[in-house]
């Protein structure tokens, strides 16, 4: 039904059967999979007797929920549903693509045809047509399990929980805290040419707070983000995190941070906590490793990769103790699910990126080992993000291994280093396009003294080349330290498209990495110049 | 895209009809997009999107929620209607919310252009192909992206507010690489009227800049004097609106509180460079933009004026409680410039570099704005007033305010794109003296 028709009062009974209703609602799903058939066999028939030599069809239904809270008021309570589907269509070796919000038969008809004018305006003057390896045929159904709906839990909950956060840090002495919760189920539905017909369902939760504390007088602030990294999981994330504690706690080294000595820059040792070294395996391994990427497909926006195909199995990306894992099937990842968005079912396909240290496989999707002569197809690795984005490789879950020490702690680790730094949390983040130079902050960083935590440093950025620092790798925690972190939006693609994924990490040492004063690279003098450490203000 | 102004009327209607709460307001949005994408000499991916969105904000005294869903449909809107005032009933009192905003003067939008609306996918393909195959003439990958965007929007709400808007742009940025030598250039633009568009000059800088950017040199980083072309400026002046909110000031948490002494008020003090000017007006030509935002009208405003500030954006809680106006945040940006060649102003430079663009802008330090990020596209040593050869590319670490203080010279103002959003802008290239290149990247 076109958007004209619903104003002139005439409805189409099947389309009602489609409302988005209240999101949450699985009528709506069940309503969704029992015309997700038909729907698919116009769309794929259709793209066929028109020339697609291969042609998918995506349904998908993304509902959010969002709350924020600031202080003591709850500022912003949130749902978001969209629904819509596309066709995507391959001709004479090219590409089409046509989204939209409308499911009725005419409209996939429509856009059917729209795809499949985009592919065949590029005829004649293509330079290399698109092949794909051929997939089997699923029929599979695939739900992430989770064990509390966070889309069933009273808002009341929700809320007291939030405002739990921000009583805890403004008690403690916080000037300002947010708090906030985000929830969002992604239901997809898949069918292909190659016989593939396919359900899945995940959900993931990003809960976070942030406290900022003020000092007019000395003219400061300092701020300190939570911990707790999103996940693929259910409300139980979220209910069973010490978040109160957590906020005092991060008030309490705000205040630290705020009368912390600044860093002297220089070289020195760097004990990394999960919380921070997630994000940077995010960006120095992850997104280096795309194929995509390497093969220039991403040159305009992203960026291209150091990490270039004669590399496979040759560059000693890290020390022998690094090895970093890809999958779409750790438990709570949030990259985990049943079948990419090509079709290809992801267990079997975890892969290692680094093994002894040594690079030895990309990210791949459907269409793109052949490209450089990979057997076995793709890995599992394309994601769209919405019913009105193309499937692009995307990063699967990756994440480095414990070490072979089960005894190994981030406290073992310090015990090792005279003179250095622990870092905590994530923090800013910056690479470049090809993936070499790259530069983080966190949100604590400890100073370490022969061996042991001795306060904390402010004004800290660590800086360097993505293998140098993976090299200069001595010393990863045991199995029992392994946690994951993760991004509830990754971006890439033009036009943009955000990806969840998890990274899971233990404690690791770098030795004699590039610390920077971030307070001197602004300008300003600082307190590890005017030899006055141990209080004053960094910007004063 | 079907709906006209009368459609959106009745549909708003029609949904207000439906709300038995205090207050609501509704966003209605229309959208069809096409996007082309290329890479390796070839197209990639590339779309024809329809979407279509309804907000609605319902409220019962200070209780509040919001819902957004993309069916038009009569069970999904009343779903919707119910669902989010079950929603506000729930939601806490919160002391800053405000009802609805009353209606406004509101400026007629000039962002629209009925060519750009008619461009079809068959059209977007002619004009992209000559540009694909410049780059296989000229031996070098390019990869690039167009997309062709029409939006038809209408703010409503139960005060009486109904904003009826349309819109079109065009956006182009291409990537040329010559594998030889490891050159890359870049180069971009963003019309409302496609007609403007001239996608063969934009292919033509990026080739020229991946060719002359061949056989690197090896330069040190350190404090220097910087040629940044007008997408590097216009990410470093979207970074510094963004931080110019009056209630962070008043909160001792923005930047802005290190710039002034604690005797000394901010507006009507000179806190960056003579040169420094910095205005957003909707009906500027050759950057338009909407004339709202949630309702309250946008018109001409000065933010910086020869370095004095002059207004902070207020939000209409912050400008109740403080008897002041709300200033809504800007939909476009303009920065005044000399109108200097871009050879005049490297003409000015003894010893400097010359920055196509930045990259991977973040946020280092909030208390003086320190962002990091990198050069890539085109980074050139300048010597004696003259371009002398391409070299490595950098890391800087820079504040934007440090950047408003230390321009040296100004150019013609251009519409490109930069790395961060894409909002319309007038920039200059600029001359910027001691700019941080705080190391040195491989990337080429």
């Amino acid at each position: 039904m076109h958007r004209r028709d619903w104003l002139k009062g005439t409805s189409a009974a099947g389309i009602t059967l489609l409302s988005s209703r209240w999101v949450t609602s699985a009528e709506a799903a069940d309503a969704l999979s029992e015309k997700f058939p038909r729907l698919a066999e116009v769309a794929l028939s259709h793209a066929t007797s028109l020339g697609a030599s291969f042609a998918d069809f995506h349904l998908m239904q993304t509902d959010s929920e969002s709350l924020f809270a600031r202080e003591e008021m709850v500022q912003g309570v949130d749902a978001d549903s969209k629904l819509g589907c596309s066709v995507r269509v391959l001709v004479d070796g090219a590409w089409g693509f046509s989204a939209t919000e409308n499911l009725s038969e005419t409209a996939i008809r429509k856009v059917t045809e729209s795809a499949i004018a985009l592919a065949k305006g590029q005829a004649g003057w293509r330079a290399k047509p698109i092949e794909l390896e051929i997939l089997p045929a699923y029929q599979g159904n695939w739900e992430l399990p989770i064990e509390v709906d966070p889309f069933t839990v009273s808002l009341e909950d929700k809320v007291e929980q939030l405002l739990g956060i921000n009583r805890s840090a403004l008690n403690t002495g916080a000037n300002y805290c947010f708090s906030y919760l985000l929830a969002v189920r992604e239901r997809k539905w898949l069918a292909n040419t190659f016989g593939s017909r396919i359900t899945q369902s995940r959900v993931r939760l990003h809960p976070s707070f942030s406290v900022t504390l003020t000092d007019p007088k000395q003219g400061g602030f300092a701020s300190r983000e939570s911990f707790l990294p999103p996940r693929a999981a259910g409300y139980e994330h979220f209910r069973d995190w010490n978040a109160v504690e957590e906020a005092a706690l991060a008030v309490e080294q705000a205040k630290e941070k705020m009368a912390a000595p600044s860093v002297t820059p220089g070289k020195k040792d760097l004990v990394i906590a999960p919380s921070n070294l997630w994000l940077t395996i995010h960006e120095t391994v992850g997104h280096p490793t795309e194929l995509d990427r390497a093969l220039g497909y991403e040159a305009n926006y992203a960026g291209t990769s150091f990490c270039t195909p004669e590399k496979l199995d040759d560059l000693r990306y890290g020390s022998e103790r690094v090895n970093i894992f890809a999958d779409r099937t750790a438990e709570q990842g949030l990259s985990t699910i049943g079948w990419d968005d090509d079709g290809v079912q992801t267990k079997g396909k975890e892969f290692p990126i680094i093994k002894d240290g040594i690079f030895r496989n990309y990210q791949m999707a459907m269409g793109q080992a052949a490209l450089i002569g990979r057997d076995g197809g793709s890995n599992g690795c394309a994601y769209s993000d919405g019913y009105d984005s193309i499937p692009i490789q995307r990063m699967p879950n990756i994440s480095l291994q414990p070490g072979t020490d089960d005894a190994v702690t981030a406290e073992s680790l310090i015990a090792d280093v005279e003179d250095g730094i622990f870092a905590e949390g994530r923090g800013s983040w910056s690479i470049d396009q090809q993936r070499y130079n790259f530069q983080f902050t966190a949100q604590v960083f400890h100073k370490i003294t022969d061996g042991k935590l001795d306060g904390m440093y402010k004004d800290v950025a660590y800086q360097g080349n993505s293998v140098d620092f993976w090299n200069a790798c001595d010393g990863l925690g045991g199995k029992g330290t392994y946690e994951m972190g993760g991004s509830f939006r990754c971006g890439k693609g033009q036009p943009g498209q955000g990806a969840p994924v998890s990274h899971g990490a233990v404690p690791a040492r770098f030795r004699q990495i590039n610390i920077l004063n971030t307070a001197e690279e602004s300008g300003k003098k600082t307190a590890s110049k005017c030899d006055c450490s141990g209080g004053g203000t960094a910007w004063a | 895209m079907g709906l006209s102004k009368q459609d959106f009327e009745s549909l708003g209607e029609k949904i207000l009809n439906l709300v038995e709460a205090d207050g609501a307001q509704l966003w209605l949005h229309e959208t069809e997009d096409l996007q082309l994408r290329s890479a390796n000499n070839d197209i990639t991916s590339n779309g024809v999107v329809d979407r279509f969105k309804i907000g609605i904000t319902v409220n019962y005294g200070k209780q509040s929620a919001s819902i957004e869903i993309n069916q038009s449909n009569d069970e999904a809107i009343r779903e919707a209607v119910k669902k989010v005032q079950q929603m506000a009933k729930l939601a806490p009192e919160d002391p800053e919310h405000l009802p609805p905003v009353e209606p406004g003067d509101y400026l007629t939008p000039i962002n629209f252009s009925e060519a750009t609306a008619g461009m079809n996918p068959e059209d977007a393909l002619k004009q992209i192909r000559p540009v694909i195959e410049q780059g296989r003439s000229a031996g070098v990958d390019s990869a690039g992206y167009l997309e062709r965007s029409i939006s038809s929007s209408a703010q409503i709400n139960t005060n009486g507010v109904f904003i009826h808007e349309q819109s079109t742009g065009v956006k182009f940025s291409i990537t040329a690489r010559a594998a030889e030598g490891r050159g890359s250039g870049w180069a971009s633009t963003q019309v409302t009227d496609v007609s403007e568009l001239d996608l063969a000059a934009v292919g033509d800088s990026a080739i020229q800049k991946a060719l002359a950017s061949r056989n690197a040199k090896a330069r040190k980083a350190g404090r220097t004097t910087v040629v940044l072309e007008a997408p590097g400026v216009r990410d470093l002046l979207s970074i510094l609106s963004w931080n110019l909110g009056q209630r962070n000031y008043d909160e001792d948490r923005s930047f802005l509180n290190g710039l002034v002494g604690e005797d000394q008020e901010l507006i009507g003090n000179q806190i960056f460079g003579e040169n420094a000017t910095l205005y957003s007006d909707p009906l500027y030509e050759p950057a338009p933009c909407g004339v709202h935002y949630y309702g309250i009208p946008r018109k001409k405003t000065m933010w910086i004026e020869d370095g004095v500030m002059k207004n902070l954006m207020v939000q209409r809680f912050w400008a109740q409680k403080n008897g002041i106006d709300p200033l809504p945040w800007p939909g476009n940006l303009i920065m005044p410039g000399e109108g200097k060649s871009t050879d005049e102003l490297i003409a000015s430079v003894e010893d400097g570099v010359l920055i196509t663009r930045l990259w991977y802008l973040r946020q280092v330090q909030p208390q003086t704005l320190l962002y990091t990020g990198l050069t890539r596209d085109g980074t050139f040593a300048i010597k004696d007033g003259k371009i002398d050869g391409p070299v490595n590319n950098f890391r800087f670490n820079e504040s934007p305010a440090n950047v408003l203080k230390n321009i040296v010279a100004s150019g013609k103002q251009e519409r490109v794109l930069g790395s961060e959003g894409d909002s319309p802008m007038h920039v200059p290239p600029l001359v910027v003296k001691d700019f941080n290149l705080s190391s040195v990247s491989e990337a080429s």
